[in-house]
């Protein structure tokens, strides 16, 4: 044990002259290299099979589990087989009079025979190393030439498949191959492939219809925020009868929503079952001429509840938080902003229509780091159609809500009182509020954003006041 | 779309990338968890690399992909002197870059092991790398360290704090190994390291804990949740790691495929049925079976079940020009596919 401190000199030559197991060798050359499914054992038998001395063969078989690329005959040039002993002796430990399997145990310098498992990234095909040349075996300068030879045709082969190779390029840039036939750049220099054939033209509907891309726009079902339209297509009814039936929605000022580019619609948060998320898309999709697809932020407390997230999640929900909606605007889409927050939905039926704080102005840093501007929208009815009565406090923690609700129906009637009840809804978006003329450093500025949080929470205060002030009916409107 | 079709294909320039070619010496690697799944697989890749010299395998075992330019030891991190064993290797090689690896892909009973292993044993890296003044390391990291919490944003940039639970020693042991190599290559040491936070490897060879989870028949859900879920291919993630040893580029990446795929769209996709429970009886029915070790995870991983825990690759994008191949549902498909040849026997290999 004493001997495993000793290190093997640096790259003296892995080839140095030693006795060679000519058993081993025949037996390498003896054996044809077909593909083979090698179970792997436990380790004891890798170790036991270099026990007995024999080389384990190159598993062409890896080749056909790497499924990323179709099976190909073996390189011509055979993997740099390095004999066990004759990389110990090279190390300087022959005349130690340790075994290589020993050395091996212990660590020593030994290396270790090659798979021939293809990867698909490129390598260089350069010449053999030096040191393989310099060995005096006359076996291994025959394996260095022919290596040599071998490098000097793939060479001229990958100089000669550039231009086929951008044929190719193009043929993939339009989405030809499914991702289990793509290969990877060795293909284009490996030399053994008899006579590469040129990949087959793919026809632009074939491409069209079943390439890459199209298997890609096929199966993506899910946008990046968790939004499944194959749910919502399927809820649509549902959202479309309580928009259009229901709540008979009246819409005014949709114009002020922009027809395109990213934008804010900051709206009042109202009632014991926040509906308004919901309906503002609906409105958005059904009356906007460029039925502009809205993502709402929603309160955190939805996401710790079963089922009501997942829900809002696939409808169209996003977790209010800054880089949610950062990365929303930078697509350019169009989201819609409760600034009250959990304060909005958990007032009482007597404070309705006055709107809580507006947070800490969040979306006004948001507006001004990202240059959105605003569209104020003040949602009319919403309040009345599930009215809270009470807030049971001490149940909250129990149920992981911010609140429990007592409306008129629920608690008494059971689930089915959630049910909100048909009022009148009326939505008006106002003119867009421009924050252009103010940097984005100005979202540092606490005053600053303060104020304008405060303008913008007056402009829909006097919305909800006027429409409120017109409004003769809860029911009719 | 098509952006991401041209960069994924024309392949020398998507890993060229931004950061141009590769340096112009010829780099001498050291891996640590050589014989692991990544690490066989990395030395195989970087044995057909012209821009490494020599790698220097590091394991207790040796790696099955070792070739012509690979030196293995066996070294054992576990063990008191490999420190002073490793340094010595690290200087006789002359390494550049340390590649740390050696971390455990699943939850394990013998948590003293992987404390060890994982927390001790990079200690033991970084110092025997600071004696033979290595100046970079590379580490495997996984983005289940930032934690499954409904507070998380949908994408996880690297600057969000790590809250997966402490108390959870797989956890709490990765994160320590990270924060050490963070402060290794703290600006000003001539240092430099680099992180990579992988999401959940799937592919045809790999073998983790997902994989195994996806294997049965019934997988297990929370009832009445179906957070969203991210994958990378096992191919990508060895790419990704060859990127971050050829350019020198410090700091934390996410290593993800792109898209997202609900809990329970890749148990359907995978082939399964999902069992959903209530998160109670969940737990409680877990902790007996890991207890009996029935089970792939302990309790709190159920939390990966519940909430959402996805990063946002953009950063590996643009500063390391990493481009993943495969998006998370093609990598998905390309286990399904593997997993259902070994469902019927015709694929006898089983997974590294």
């Amino acid at each position: 044990m004493k001997r495993k401190d000793k290190r093997p000199k640096r790259d003296s030559g892995a080839h140095q002259p030693g006795p060679r197991p000519a058993k081993g060798d025949i037996r390498d050359n003896a054996r044809p290299p077909v593909a083979r499914v090698q179970p792997k054992g436990p380790a004891n038998a890798k170790r036991k099979s270099r026990r007995t001395g024999r080389h384990r063969e190159p598993p062409a078989a890896r080749a056909g589990e790497h499924r990323g690329h179709p099976p190909r005959p073996p390189l011509s040039r055979p993997p740099a087989v390095v004999d066990e002993r004759s990389a110990v002796d090279a190390a300087g430990l022959g005349d130690t009079g340790i075994d290589s399997e020993e050395a091996f145990e212990l660590g020593i310098g030994a290396r270790v025979v090659p798979p021939t498992t293809q990867y698909g990234e490129a390598f260089e095909s350069s010449p053999p190393d030096p040191q393989e040349r310099k060995s005096g075996d006359v076996e291994a300068q025959i394996r260095a030439l022919e290596a040599r030879l071998d490098g000097l045709i793939r060479q001229r082969h990958s100089s000669d498949g550039v231009a086929d190779a951008d044929a190719e390029a193009e043929n993939e840039l339009e989405g030809g191959e499914p991702p289990s036939e793509r290969r990877g750049p060795l293909a284009k220099v490996d030399s053994s492939a008899p006579a590469r054939v040129a990949p087959p033209p793919v026809e632009d509907f074939i491409s069209r219809k079943w390439g890459r891309s199209a298997l890609r726009s096929r199966s993506e079902e899910f946008d990046d925020f968790g939004l499944d339209p194959s749910f919502e297509q399927r809820v649509k009814p549902v959202v479309e009868f309580l928009y259009r039936s229901y709540f008979r929605t009246t819409v005014e000022g949709i114009d002020n929503v922009p027809a395109e580019g990213r934008c804010i619609v900051v709206a009042n948060h109202s009632g014991a079952l926040p509906l308004d998320g919901l309906m503002l898309r609906a409105a958005l999709r059904i009356e906007h001429k460029q039925k502009r697809d809205l993502r709402w932020l929603a309160e955190d407390f939805v996401y710790y509840l079963p089922f009501a997230g997942v829900f809002m999640n696939r409808v169209g929900a996003v977790r209010a938080c800054p880089e949610n909606a950062e990365r929303l605007l930078e697509k350019e889409s169009l989201v819609g902003v409760f600034p009250e927050g959990v304060h909005g939905i958990k007032k009482l039926f007597q404070e309705r229509y006055r709107l809580q704080r507006f947070g800490r102005g969040g979306y006004i840093r948001l507006c001004l780091r990202m240059r959105a501007p605003i569209v104020p929208c003040a949602i009319i009815g919403a309040e009345e159609s599930s009215p809270l009565l009470y807030r049971l406090e001490g149940l909250t923690e129990l149920l992981g809500l911010p609140y429990f609700p007592v409306t008129p129906t629920f608690p008494f009637l059971g689930p089915a009182g959630l049910l909100p009840a048909p009022t009148k809804w009326r939505m008006r978006f106002g003119e867009p509020i421009n924050l252009d003329n103010y940097g984005p450093e100005a979202a540092d500025d606490h005053v600053l954003v303060g104020r304008l949080s405060e303008r913008v929470r007056s402009a829909i205060q006097a919305m909800l006041d006027s429409g409120l002030r017109e409004r003769r009916s809860v029911w009719f409107g | 779309m098509s952006n991401s079709l041209t960069s994924s294909h024309s392949l020398t320039i998507a890993e060229r990338g931004p950061l141009g070619a590769p340096p112009a010496r010829r780099r001498v690697v050291a891996i640590t968890g050589a014989a692991q799944f990544l690490g066989s697989n990395l030395i195989g890749l970087l044995e057909e690399d012209a821009n490494v010299r020599t790698i220097v395998c590091l394991d207790a075992e040796a790696p099955t992909s070792a070739g012509s330019k690979s030196r293995v030891y066996n070294v054992s991190l576990t063990e008191r002197m490999a420190e002073e064993r490793m340094a010595e290797i690290l200087a006789a090689e002359a390494v550049d870059v340390m590649v740390h690896l050696a971390f455990l892909d699943s939850p394990t009973h013998s948590t003293a092991f992987a404390h060890e292993l994982e927390s001790v044993g990079t200690m033991h890296v970084l110092n025997a790398c600071r004696r033979t003044k290595v100046h970079k390391v590379v580490m495997r990291s996984q983005t289940l360290l930032y934690g499954a919490h409904p507070t998380n944003p949908n994408y996880l940039s690297e600057k969000h704090p790590l809250r997966a639970r402490r108390t959870e020693s797989f956890f709490a042991d990765k994160i320590e190994a990270e924060n050490e190599v963070l402060r290794f290559g703290r600006p000003g040491q001539g240092r430099l390291a680099t992180v990579l936070r992988i999401a959940p490897m799937l592919g045809p060879t790999v073998d983790n804990f997902v994989t195994r989870y996806l294997s049965h028949r019934l997988a297990p859900t929370v009832l009445g949740f179906d957070p969203l879920w991210q994958f990378v291919h096992e191919a990508d993630a060895v790419r990704a790691l060859r990127l971050a040893i050829l350019y020198d580029v410090p700091g934390v990446f996410n290593i993800v495929g792109d898209g997202v795929l609900p809990l329970r769209t890749v148990i359907k996709l995978a082939g399964r049925t999902s069992l959903p429970l209530p998160r109670s009886l969940a737990s409680s029915l877990t902790s007996a079976l890991w207890l009996t070790q029935l089970a792939e995870a302990p309790p709190a991983f159920f939390d990966y079940l519940q909430y959402i825990c996805v990063a946002d690759g953009a950063l590996a994008r643009k500063e390391l020009g990493f481009e993943p191949l495969y998006t998370s549902r093609e990598a998905l498909i390309d286990y399904a596919n593997a997993q259902h040849l070994r469902d019927v026997k015709l694929l006898s290999e089983t997974p590294a």
